[in-house]
């Protein structure tokens, strides 16, 4: 609070204050007290409301010192009726009753939605589980199918399976404590288990895969890193260029590349400092410019997702969710026609999370 | 023969499991009745246990604990509980290995097979024998007559695969599917190509046409 703020909150107070001392000099001077006195009086009167009023000015600035300290340390805002110490004058506390109130009311509404979060997450989680039972009888029976038709049904059933999964991670990025663990990961072995879970869609859609040397290890949470890997893998096969010249020159009539190369992903990883970065390289349609930064929003689906169906907008948003979780720096360039690279930078070996999940894993 | 036990409620699950695993040459026992568990499992004297967390009545992990505490039969927790934080739970009481629903069927055979051959403490069967043509997993060659070649990654897969299937027609497709189980991500035309230098090889060692090309099919060996 500025003096000027103080002085036009008070200035009822203060013309106040000068009328009633002009006019008690006015009366005096009327029933002939002398001038000497009068002014005497009025030096006086002065001195004293100038020091009344600036200890409470002080004392103001100092007790909204204290609240605006108090704000700060506050985790949630909105508890701060109940943190404030109680005002003394009656007025402020009725004042400070109704704030109160208020704030008790929002209370139980923020706690409500949070149960129902709470429950609703649960809720999936428990759904994604039991749905897995099923999808696991129907791998173990289709078996029994001739080849064909078994790559056909677990190609469906992989594509079940990766929608199941999206819908657990997004219940999962709610509340992540409970489920996350960093710890020492192989980066060789997160990438292969990404490649086997999508083994059918990639081998469907006639993905190359070619790896570099990915002998690393990373500090991270194990499973999260293979899902947010195969989300990656997902959208390279969804968004691969199809090399038939027809379809090239229906969809753009400039493109005089006739033999398109054969759709293949490129894993490679670098340490950078203490950090190891791995970039997944598509040769696919890649993102028009003007997406480029919407393609972590969530619903976002974008031209190449209309134009090719089944996109959900889900996988590149929890991607970035998770990520942002596990302290992995994700960032995508793409080149229409050309391709896309996403690069993950995983944290370095010091972080508080490691250091308490390690201990956790020595126990 | 090994004997299995398996602790799982859903049914079709069940059946599926065991007649996989039968079909593998094991001895299976199911369990059905999920009460006093721990007597049934003396009773029966399995040499390895695929217990499903989610059981009627009472929880798996309990029941991993507790079997663990009495034996130290090795344990393959499977699951649909998937995060880092159960599987860690799953294998600090006492699973020797965790593996979530859905599971590929080749990877949970394999899981199985190498659980089982660690607590044996056998080693794995490293030669293959077909027509007079030994193939050495470990070292990568394959020999006839005393002669040897070494072999690629690649080309190793392709005739450990095709020697097992012995007589049996191996789609591409199903090949190609073996590879990229085995962290090889090759596409159709790599496969003709390993093909060819494999058939060469052979053809080196005095065996030129013993992989047959089926068309329309697959290979033969």
């Amino acid at each position: 609070m500025t003096i000027g703020e103080f002085i036009s909150d008070r200035l009822d107070k203060i013309m106040l204050f000068l009328c009633c001392t002009a006019a008690a000099a006015l009366l005096l001077w009327a029933t002939g007290t002398s001038p000497g006195v009068i002014i005497l009086l009025l030096l006086f009167l002065f001195l004293i409301f100038t020091v009344t009023q600036t200890s409470e000015y002080l004392k103001c600035r100092r007790h909204l010192s204290e609240l605006n300290a108090l704000m700060q340390g506050l985790d949630q805002k909105y508890l701060f009726f109940e943190c404030a110490p109680s005002p003394c004058s009656v007025y402020e506390q009725k004042l400070f009753e109704l704030m109160r109130d208020s704030g008790r009311a929002m209370i139980g509404a923020v706690s409500d939605a949070q149960a129902s979060m709470q429950e609703y997450r649960e809720y999936i989680e428990s759904w994604v589980h039991e749905v897995k039972t099923p999808i696991t009888a129907a791998r173990l029976t289709c078996r029994h199918l001739d080849s064909d038709s078994r790559r056909r049904f677990s190609a469906e059933l992989e594509q079940i399976e990766a929608h199941v999964e999206r819908a657990l991670y997004y219940a999962r990025v709610q509340s992540p404590e409970h489920d996350c663990i960093v710890c020492q990961v192989s980066l060789a072995d997160v990438v292969s288990q990404a490649v086997a879970n999508h083994r059918t869609l990639l081998i469907q859609s006639h993905m190359q895969i070619e790896t570099g040397d990915l002998d690393f290890t990373i500090y991270t949470d194990r499973k999260w890193a293979v899902f947010i890997l195969g989300q990656l893998l997902q959208n390279a096969s969804r968004y691969r260029r199809i090399p038939s010249p027809q379809t090239a020159a229906a969809e753009s009539p400039h493109a005089p590349d006739p033999d398109v190369s054969p759709p293949s992903i490129l894993l490679t990883a670098r340490p950078l400092g203490r950090q190891i970065q791995l970039t997944v390289s598509d040769n696919g349609i890649g993102i028009p410019a003007h997406e480029l930064s919407r393609v972590f929003d969530r619903g976002f689906t974008g031209s190449n997702g209309r134009l090719r169906g089944g996109s959900t907008g889900m996988g590149l948003y929890l991607c970035r969710k998770l990520a942002s979780m596990l302290e992995i720096d994700l960032q995508i360039a793409s080149e229409e026609q050309k391709g896309t690279a996403v690069t993950l930078t995983f944290p370095a070996k010091q972080t508080a999370d490691v250091a308490n999940n390690r201990n956790l894993t020595e126990l | 023969m090994q004997k299995i036990m398996i602790i799982e409620d859903d049914p079709l699950i069940r059946e599926e499991m065991s007649l996989l695993l039968e079909n593998e040459g094991y001895e299976v026992v199911s369990v059905t009745r999920f009460t006093q568990i721990p007597d049934q499992i003396r009773d029966c004297a399995p040499d390895l246990i695929l217990l499903d967390l989610g059981l009627p009545g009472q929880d798996g992990l309990t029941l991993c604990a507790r079997i663990r505490k009495s034996s130290a039969l090795p344990i393959i927790i499977v699951t649909s509980r998937d995060s880092s934080a159960d599987e860690f739970r799953g294998l600090s009481l006492g699973g020797d290995d965790y593996i979530t629903k859905p599971y590929d069927v080749p990877v949970l055979l394999a899981r199985i097979k190498a659980v089982l051959r660690r607590s044996s403490g056998l080693p794995e069967a490293d030669m293959l024998a077909v027509n007079g043509l030994q193939l050495s997993l470990t070292r990568g060659t394959v020999s006839r007559n005393g002669r040897s070649i070494e072999l690629t990654r690649n080309e190793l897969k392709i005739l450990a695969h095709l020697m097992t299937h012995a007589g049996e027609i191996v789609s591409r497709a199903d090949l190609i599917d073996v590879l990229w189980e085995n962290q090889i991500y090759i596409d159709d035309n790599t496969l003709s190509v390993n093909i060819t230098r494999l058939r060469t090889k052979l053809a080196d060692l005095g065996m030129p046409d013993c992989i047959r090309t089926r068309r329309g099919l697959g290979y033969q060996l």
